[in-house]
């Protein structure tokens, strides 16, 4: 099935399959909200599963992965377990962080994932770093910083661009613009039309908008960036264009959005518009409901994993704040 | 001093503060009248009873007040407070007592610029900063009250039960500790034994928890077995001095004793594992934890990495380092973590058997007791020359294991598999 | 023993750690080609290249962030921060990127590296460019914070600081950088979390940090001489992990304590000691524990104003005759 675009039938089906994980992990992250099983706040990434999908399967396994609070796409894709995410959703003891990060935070390192951060900006710095290491450790490593449109407009945006470019490092910067930054259309707060790619120039950057929908494409560019990141050619910026489903955070029924706009996005579904795509290529019905009803079949157990596992057990509260895995600040 | 409200006639109960003839600060002599007091039958005018200077006035004009309440207090130049306000106490003179009254003005002559009414040498109140003469005037006023909390805790614990009878030679004629530990010493030590309150340290307390929690986690089981420790006595012997004088100290049983459970591990791999949920997780490596004492106050357990490979000289050289290391308290995070299993030696005091704690997450833990020579049965056969009795270092090695983990015979096979392994002592090629 | 100045002793800590471990990497403004502006890391440029000693923009953002995330991928960096003041410009990925990734994660990163940074008064700079902020690192779960005295303690604490598995700020006071003293010779290693008791007395204890230790010391002399008042001093030197032991037990034996301390009066760091102080050892107390401190105020610029906020020998002194009796 390898396509003239160059992307073979095993990475389609292991593009479809990411999307289909996020999309029915993020599904399923909701219902929980509402048998009021995930407390707190929970950022979904419904409708841009797409950006998640194509960089993680163009990713080398050792490869950095940098994300903001909105993340459960970007860990999932990187292979993280279901069980971990929804049960650190769901503060049980099986939580990738064992409920002391929550939904805003999500971290596996063994999977690549160097954490989820919550203060806007605040990990394209730190993405900056591990490539720096990458670089000095001649590791041949490269770290992707995903971020939203409004992380445009702080401070360390620009001071983490400068200096990957100054220091010419492995670092992809990967800015999912879903056109709101949080309750406020990012077009009325910013300069420029394209929030990320308008300010390349001024880091000496070519300017790269990509269709953030479209997984085959996302894949494509992120292939192409990350080898270029990789054979020392410096960092690159990447504006994907896409769309949340849903409001901005659990508490935001996003009554903002102008009538017909969400149908507008909802006749682009990233999800479905893969689907056709394979169907087209060839692929049949049957083998697309196999994958479908097997992904089904890991979120339900993986649910009721978690679910099952106890309530994240409290001494955990005063662990790892410290190397001994203690807390302790005298003697 | 204070001044307190006359009994003005045998029928009077109270009265009201008039008018004050002098202001706070002011210096006043023996009988000058210092202020008028109303009562429902007359107006009198009451004198100072003693020289010094009005620190300070407790009842203003116009408040009604019974008799003997307190009205004002003279500050009695060159006197201690205390000895003033108690006339019947003994008045002791601390060798090591610091003269106060001098040491104050004096102190903020240091600071401040110079003053005339200082550089004379006299010493009276109105030198000093009103702040600071009101707050040791508060402080005077009240001085039996006003004891610290160390000295509350004396007394307590030396069982007096009137202050007042302790001279105070502090600031104001505060009572320090010191004239407390004085008091008591004049007194002839007749201290009575109290209880004695020791806070427990950190590393106590630490300690104290993890014992608890230990207990509380694992249904600890103890198994002990003899060893006959000849053939280990054989080697230390053999090594001996050129030992000594190459390690810089000597060899003692435990690296012997770690070398054994390093040998028997692998045949019973589920000693060297931790509870986890519902999983005992079997290690791969043996971290072998060796616990130490720190002077008596905790323990800590550094843990030898990856002992499972090292030989009896590699042993007894980390064992040695990692004691000094944890006595000089210089163990780093690493040193504490990934133990597998647990040595404690009670040896050196000369035990007979010790049931050591478990070192959770672990499932057992050893204890090495004292080594003795003892008359033990050695059976021969009778045409080897038969049973003889013989005298042979011998000593206990008990092992507690988590009964969740796995059962008593599998510990007794380790134990047995210990003990040959140190009785055999093939361990001549590991001592260089 | 050699005779280091202090600023001498921070280069020299930093290039016995680089020499051992080709993980420690350095960055900051104006630190290789130029030294450092307080001439603090002269010569680790030609001793270890531009590779390990990297200048940056004026971007302190992204000169802590790339610290961490060059510690969670195998480095130990050491971070400078010019001034103190300018943590104020990147407290976010101090007080909430670093000091939280590890407990986050439940352990999964691991955040081995140093901020180093000039605090502290004695240069007349002004409100923005001599405050003294232990205490707000201090307030922060998750990071250790160092502030040595002496040269030989620059040394050893700035070895066990790049030495130690989790991050610590490393506070160099600006008035000290001529100071000189021995340091020993060789490698040099000390202990975070341990207090020096520099001088025991009988009737007062004085626990300082960092500038203060030498006044405390000034202080003590004249209140024996003077006033026969004899006193101890602490230097605490590791606010986090913070050495309550020695300082307990030197307050026990004196049943007296004033805290020396240059950060403004609210929530200073002599605040925690004396509530530790109130809750363990109220039945040792001999009288009330004292606070001397820079009042609660922004730094003033003028060498008299900069000079009459800060606790100075003759404050010290003063405050301890009036109450110590």
């Amino acid at each position: 099935m390898t396509s003239s675009d160059g992307i073979d039938g095993a990475t389609r089906f292991a593009l479809y399959r990411s999307l289909l994980e996020i999309r029915v992990v993020e599904k399923r992250a909701y219902d929980l909200f509402l048998h009021n099983l995930v407390k707190g706040t929970s950022h979904l990434a419904l409708g841009q599963e797409a950006v998640a999908a194509g960089f993680a399967v163009a990713m080398r396994a050792d490869d950095y992965t940098f994300c903001t609070y909105r993340g459960h796409h970007h860990t999932l894709a990187r292979g993280a377990p279901m069980v971990g995410v929804l049960g650190e959703l769901m503060g049980r003891k099986c939580g990738l962080m064992a409920g002391k990060g929550g939904s805003m935070h999500l971290t596996s390192v063994r999977h690549g994932v160097m954490g989820s951060y919550a203060i806007v900006g605040a990990h394209l710095p730190v993405a900056v770093g591990a490539a720096w290491s990458a670089q000095y450790r001649g590791s041949g490593q490269v770290a992707v910083c995903f971020f939203g449109d409004g992380t445009t407009n702080i401070g360390a945006f620009h001071e983490a661009l400068n200096l990957a470019v100054v220091w010419k490092l492995p670092v992809v910067f990967v800015c999912e613009n879903n056109l709101y930054m949080e309750y406020t259309p990012i077009a009325s707060v910013t300069a420029v039309e394209h929030p990320a790619a308008d300010r390349a120039s001024a880091y000496g950057l070519p300017r790269v908008i990509v269709d953030g929908n479209d997984a085959d494409a996302v894949f494509r560019l992120a292939r192409d960036s990350l080898a270029a990141a990789r054979a020392g050619g410096g960092p690159a910026l990447i504006e994907a264009k896409t769309y949340r489903h849903s409001g901005h955070s659990r508490a935001d029924p996003a009554k903002y959005r102008p009538p017909g706009e969400l149908e507008d996005w909802l006749r682009r579904d990233p999800v479905a518009m893969y689907r056709a795509r394979l169907i087209e290529a060839g692929i049949s019905e049957a083998a697309l409901r196999d994958i479908e009803a097997s992904t089904q079949g890991a979120v339900e157990a993986a649910t009721e994993a978690a679910k099952a596992s106890p309530p994240a057990p409290v001494d955990v509260v005063e662990q790892d704040v410290w190397s001994d895995g203690g807390s302790a600040w005298r003697n | 001093m204070d001044v307190l409200m006359p009994q003005l006639g045998e029928t009077v109960r109270e009265g009201t503060v008039s008018a004050w003839r002098k202001q706070v600060g002011d210096p006043v002599n023996h009988d000058e009248p210092l202020l008028e007091i109303e009562t429902d039958k007359v107006t009198v005018e009451v004198p100072a009873t003693a020289a010094g200077v009005l620190v300070e006035i407790l009842v203003p004009v116009g408040e009604r007040v019974e008799v003997g309440t307190r009205l004002a207090v003279i500050r009695v130049a060159g006197e201690a407070m205390a000895a003033a306000t108690s006339p019947g106490a003994r008045i002791v003179t601390l060798s090591s007592a610091r003269p106060t009254v001098p040491a104050m003005p004096a102190a903020i002559a240091d600071a401040s610029p110079p003053d005339p009414a200082r550089s004379s040498g006299r010493i009276t109140m109105p030198a000093i900063p009103t702040a600071i003469a009101s707050r040791a005037a508060s402080r005077a006023a009240s001085s039996e009250l006003r004891l610290s909390p160390v000295v509350k805790r004396l007394l307590a614990e030396h069982r007096i039960d009137d202050p007042s009878l302790i001279p105070g030679t502090g600031a104001e004629g505060r009572i320090t500790r010191d004239d407390v530990l004085a008091y008591v010493a004049a007194r002839g030590g007749a201290v009575p034994a109290a209880d004695r309150v020791v806070p427990m340290s950190r590393i106590r307390q630490l300690t104290a928890e993890h014992m608890v929690r230990s207990v509380a986690t694992s249904p600890h089981v103890l198994q002990a077995v003899e060893v006959d420790f000849l053939a280990v006595d054989r080697l230390r012997a053999a090594a001996g001095d050129a030992w000594r004088a190459r390690e810089g100290f000597s060899l003692s049983y435990l690296p012997f004793v770690a070398r054994a459970v390093c040998l028997a591990i692998p045949e019973f791999p589920h000693v060297n594992a931790s509870v986890r949920g519902d999983s005992l997780v079997v290690h791969q490596r043996v971290h072998l934890g060796i616990a130490v004492d720190l002077d008596r106050q905790g323990l800590v357990v550094p843990v030898i990495k990856d002992a499972g490979g090292k030989t009896v000289r590699a042993l007894a050289v980390e064992i040695r380092r990692l004691a000094d290391r944890a006595r000089r308290g210089q163990l780093t995070p690493d040193d504490l973590t990934e133990g597998t299993y647990t040595l404690s030696n009670s040896g050196p005091f000369g035990t007979l058997i010790t049931a050591p704690i478990i070192h959770q997450p672990q499932v057992a833990i050893l204890s090495t007791d004292g080594v003795r020579k003892r008359p033990v049965v050695v059976e021969r056969s009778a045409a080897d020359g038969g049973d003889s009795i013989e005298i042979r270092p011998v000593g206990v090695l008990a092992q507690c294991f988590d009964h969740r983990a796995f059962d008593g015979a599998y510990s007794a096979a380790f134990l047995a598999r210990v003990r040959a392994i140190l009785e055999q002592a093939n361990f001549d090629a590991e001592l260089t | 023993m050699a005779e280091l100045s202090y600023r001498e002793a921070v280069a020299a800590g930093i290039a016995q750690e680089m020499a051992r471990d080709e993980r420690v990497v350095m960055l900051g403004e104006d630190i290789a080609g130029a030294g450092g502006v307080f001439k603090t890391t002269v010569g680790l440029l030609d001793r270890f290249g531009p590779r390990r000693v990297r200048d940056t923009p004026i971007s302190e953002q992204a000169i802590i962030g790339a610290a961490m995330g060059a510690a969670m991928t195998g480095l130990v960096p050491i971070a400078e921060i010019m001034f103190s003041d300018f943590f104020a410009v990147c407290w976010d990925m101090i007080a909430n990127e670093i000091a939280k990734a590890r407990y986050m994660s439940a352990g999964q990163m691991a955040l081995p590296l140093v901020i180093r940074t000039a605090n502290g008064a004695g240069s007349r700079f002004g409100a923005q460019h001599s405050q003294s902020v232990e205490n707000w690192a201090m307030a922060v779960p998750g990071l250790k914070v160092v502030a040595p005295a002496t040269p030989a303690d620059v040394k050893g604490l700035m070895a066990a600081a790049v030495r130690d598995p989790d991050p610590v700020i490393f506070f160099e006071h600006k008035g000290l950088f001529a100071t000189k003293g021995e340091v020993p010779d060789g490698e040099h290693v000390d202990r975070l979390g341990t207090a020096k008791v520099l001088r025991q007395g009988r009737d007062v204890t004085l626990v300082a940090l960092a500038a203060m230790v030498p006044r405390a010391l000034e202080a003590a002399e004249r209140l024996d001489r003077d006033h026969r008042i004899s006193a101890t001093v602490v230097d605490v030197r590791s606010l986090v992990p913070l050495d309550t032991q020695t300082i307990l037990a030197e307050v026990t034996r004196t049943g007296r304590l004033y805290t020396v301390e240059e950060n403004p009066r609210l929530c200073g760091w002599g605040a925690e000691i004396a509530s530790i102080v109130a809750e363990e050892r109220f039945y040792d107390l001999d009288g009330p524990i004292i606070r001397i401190t820079t009042p609660h105020v922004p730094l003033p610029a003028a060498d008299a104003l900069e000079d009459h906020a800060v606790p100075s020998v003759a404050r010290i002194v003063d405050t301890v005759v009036r109450t110590a009796g």
